[in-house]
């Protein structure tokens, strides 16, 4: 999915803010700040990170910046494995016309040695957002692969089913799309209430719990 | 070395998908994690475990392996089923833990 295509598909459907979470790599970023400055909506930069127990886990980041040195630091600690474009598909990194740059080579389906605890630590440490993702999936979530969630200062929790149906420990609680496709995009999304606008707006709705839902 | 259509017929699993009954397997690996089963299982191998989604296809493709055998009543997802038909993996399902799918298979194929 081009990065690009992902900021007009958003601003078409109504979506104020939107984040880019690629699987382990941050390279498709650029296209999408540029992108999302160009169709007026607010993008937010992070990855969705796989831990050393497949467990999947969402950090945003208040600048590109910062997202952009993370997103190095993660495939460095990937493994060594090359990607098998036939079956896991292409990772294809784009220009903000949709133009192919580069494909990762990496196979970034494959965990950053990086233990659940230990990422959780290091996003909060860089003031970053870490939210367990699809907590409520049976694969690559805390429920599916470590059992619970473990009581930890997470910023929020992103569960697909909403009320969630697991016990989210009294955390923020964010619904998103998960979009790996085009049609996925706003597939699920939710509502925050803030008096800041951006990044600084997310954590704020978090810190007070200040979101809703589609339906409710 | 067993074919794998005998998971069926000898071992009683449920077939969710089988294009190759005559294709062999000559051992097992046990695991839910994806990236120690691209580490460490064998060519031939059949995969026993409970990720029921269609990254385990791939994983199992890009090993060589011909048969995906799902633990504890899991089943494969609808795309799980598509990937492993182009494949030509087999997918079978049981009640079974993956403590006895092993202990069986390795039975079955001579190693215990």
């Amino acid at each position: 999915m081009l990065p690009s295509l992902l900021a007009i598909e958003g601003a078409d459907m109504g979506i104020d803010m939107l984040a880019l979470t690629d699987h382990n790599c941050g390279r498709n970023l650029p296209a999408f700040a540029e992108a999302c400055e160009i169709v007026g909506i607010t993008g937010i930069f992070g990855m969705e990170v796989t831990t050393l127990e497949e467990v999947h886990v969402l950090t945003l980041f208040a600048t590109l910046e910062q997202a952009l040195s993370f997103g190095e630091y993660i495939e460095s600690i990937l493994p060594k494995i090359f990607n098998s474009s036939r079956l896991f598909g292409n990772q294809f990194v784009c220009s903000v016309e949709g133009e192919i740059i580069e494909e990762a080579q990496l196979f970034l389906y494959g965990p950053a040695q990086l233990t659940f605890e230990a990422l959780i630590d290091i996003t909060l440490d860089l003031d970053a957002l870490v939210i367990p993702a699809h907590i409520d999936r049976m694969a690559n979530s805390v429920m599916a692969n470590l059992g619970f969630l473990p009581d930890l200062p997470y910023s929020a929790v992103e569960s697909i089913a909403i009320p969630p149906k697991v016990d989210t420990l009294d955390n923020a609680v964010v619904q998103g799309s998960d979009a790996h496709y085009i049609e996925h995009i706003g597939r699920r999304r939710c509502f925050i209430e803030s008096d800041c606008h951006g990044f600084d707006a997310l954590r704020d709705a978090f810190q007070r719990k200040r979101i809703s839902y589609l339906g409710f | 070395m067993l074919k794998v259509g005998q998971l069926e017929t000898e071992l009683g699993y449920t077939v969710f998908t089988m294009m190759e009954p005559d294709a062999t397997t000559t051992d097992g690996y046990t695991s839910d994690l994806l990236s120690d089963v691209m580490g460490n299982a064998a060519e031939g191998s059949t995969l026993i475990t409970i990720q029921a989604h269609k990254n385990t296809v791939a994983v199992a493709s890009l090993i060589g392996m011909r048969a995906i055998i799902l633990c504890n009543g899991r089943t494969p997802t609808e795309d799980m089923v598509g990937a492993a038909m182009k494949e030509h993996i087999a997918i079978f399902g049981t009640d079974e833990s993956q403590f006895t799918v092993s202990y069986r298979l390795a039975k079955a194929l001579g190693k215990v």
